[in-house]
């Protein structure tokens, strides 16, 4: 599992390297599921890990500031939870799950282009404990999020 | 196919900072739940320093006791960007638009902001770029002539961009704008030496270039300001 993230990730810093402006095939990983505001989310029996895709961070820009939840907070599939800073704009963050938070990635206070270089890995943002494991069933697997990334850049 | 875009333009002349807030945030739940459509205001503010999302308050340079005494208030928000002063001859636009209609994300989007700044000030010969990395806004030389700081929400956008006109450069002074030092502040007037029109003609011009970089169908301008201003939602 471990290596096939780091495979995905080596592939998705090449592509960003070989298709500069247009058409960007930003790189989706198949074990996650994602929301259509650009989450991704990784489901470990009642834990869930979750931050934004490489289309996401892709369409941002550098990220610059990550605004955390605190220990203990509800989230609420859907629903706005942070939100990250890049290019003058502060964009929200909806979780993808609903639950309770346990941790936050401290390292992205540091580094918050952390979001940019390793969004599935390094780049995670928050990590909750289920309230409904069923909610998962209302998101994308890889192939339907791909195909709906396709669909939103074919828009302009 | 795509259907026609729609752009809906209110010119509102000078409204205080919160009240623009407010209308704000009416109109962004309004565009969220497809009431209107894509919505654009234009106005000025009195003079008003604000501060961003990060709250980089170090960046004011008198303590705010001093604020009245020079006749501006301070307000923190939710938007992206640091620093920076409004006030009378600032032309002010706040885009209320949905993104995801057009696959847009915040780079995008502010990319074309910068580009609206860049070709209106064209038009009076004034050669303008986009700022480098991190310096997100709109340059003469080393000179900044527009500022931008948006918030997204649900993919739509508010707050959006000032581009100085002929504002009093002096009120700058009092802060290091936009977290960037020695670095000048300009505008239209100390950059071209051509006869301004009213700024009821130059306002009109910014918000044609906008709705071309964003390439609206129809842009419909909306006549009367006091059904946006006095709605009983917004005191």
């Amino acid at each position: 599992m471990a290596l096939r993230l780091l495979w995905a990730s080596r592939v998705a810093s090449h592509l960003r390297i070989s298709v500069a402006q247009r058409g960007f095939a930003s790189a989706v990983l198949k074990d996650l599921k994602y929301a259509d505001s650009h989450e991704w989310v990784k489901i470990e029996g009642n834990k869930a890990t979750f931050g934004i895709t490489d289309h996401a961070q892709d369409h941002l820009g550098d990220v610059v500031y990550v605004e955390l939840p605190e220990l203990g907070h509800s989230v609420s599939q859907g629903k706005s939870f942070g939100a990250v800073e890049s290019v003058k704009a502060t964009s929200d963050i909806n979780s993808p799950v609903s639950g309770t938070v346990v941790e936050v990635n401290k390292e992205l206070t540091e580094s918050p282009g952390l979001v940019n270089s390793s969004p599935y890995e390094q780049g995670w943002i928050v990590k909750v404990e289920l309230s409904d494991a069923g909610e998962a069933e209302k998101l994308m697997d890889s192939d339907k999020y791909s195909k709906f990334c396709e669909e939103e850049d074919a828009k302009h | 196919m795509r259907s026609p875009r729609t752009l809906e333009v209110w010119r509102l002349g000078t409204v205080n900072y919160l009240k623009s807030l407010k209308i704000q945030d009416k109109l962004v739940s309004e565009r969220k739940a497809h009431q209107i459509p894509d919505t654009l205001l234009s106005l000025e503010h009195p003079p008003t320093y604000t501060l961003g999302k990060r709250r980089t308050d170090h960046n004011l340079l008198i303590p705010q006791s001093e604020l009245t005494k020079i006749g501006a208030e301070l307000h923190y928000t939710q938007r992206g960007g640091d620093i920076t002063f409004h006030g009378p001859h600032q032309a002010i636009l706040y885009p209320i638009i949905s993104l995801r209609s057009i696959g847009f994300g915040a780079r995008n989007y502010v990319e074309t902001l910068e580009r609206s700044m860049i070709e209106f000030a064209s038009m009076y010969g004034v050669k303008a770029r986009p700022g480098n990395k991190c310096e997100t806004g709109v340059w003469v030389g080393d000179r900044k002539i527009g500022a931008i700081g948006v918030r997204i929400t649900s993919g739509i956008t508010c707050h959006g961009l000032a581009f100085n006109i002929d504002p009093d450069l002096k009120y700058f002074e009092h802060i290091v704008p936009c977290g960037i030092a020695d670095k000048e502040v300009t505008s239209l007037r100390r950059e071209t030496d051509a006869l301004l029109p009213s700024e009821e003609v130059i306002h009109k011009q910014l918000i044609t270039c906008l709705a071309n970089a964003f390439s609206y169908d129809d842009v419909v301008w909306k006549e009367d300001p006091s059904v946006i201003l006095d709605t009983k939602d917004v005191e």
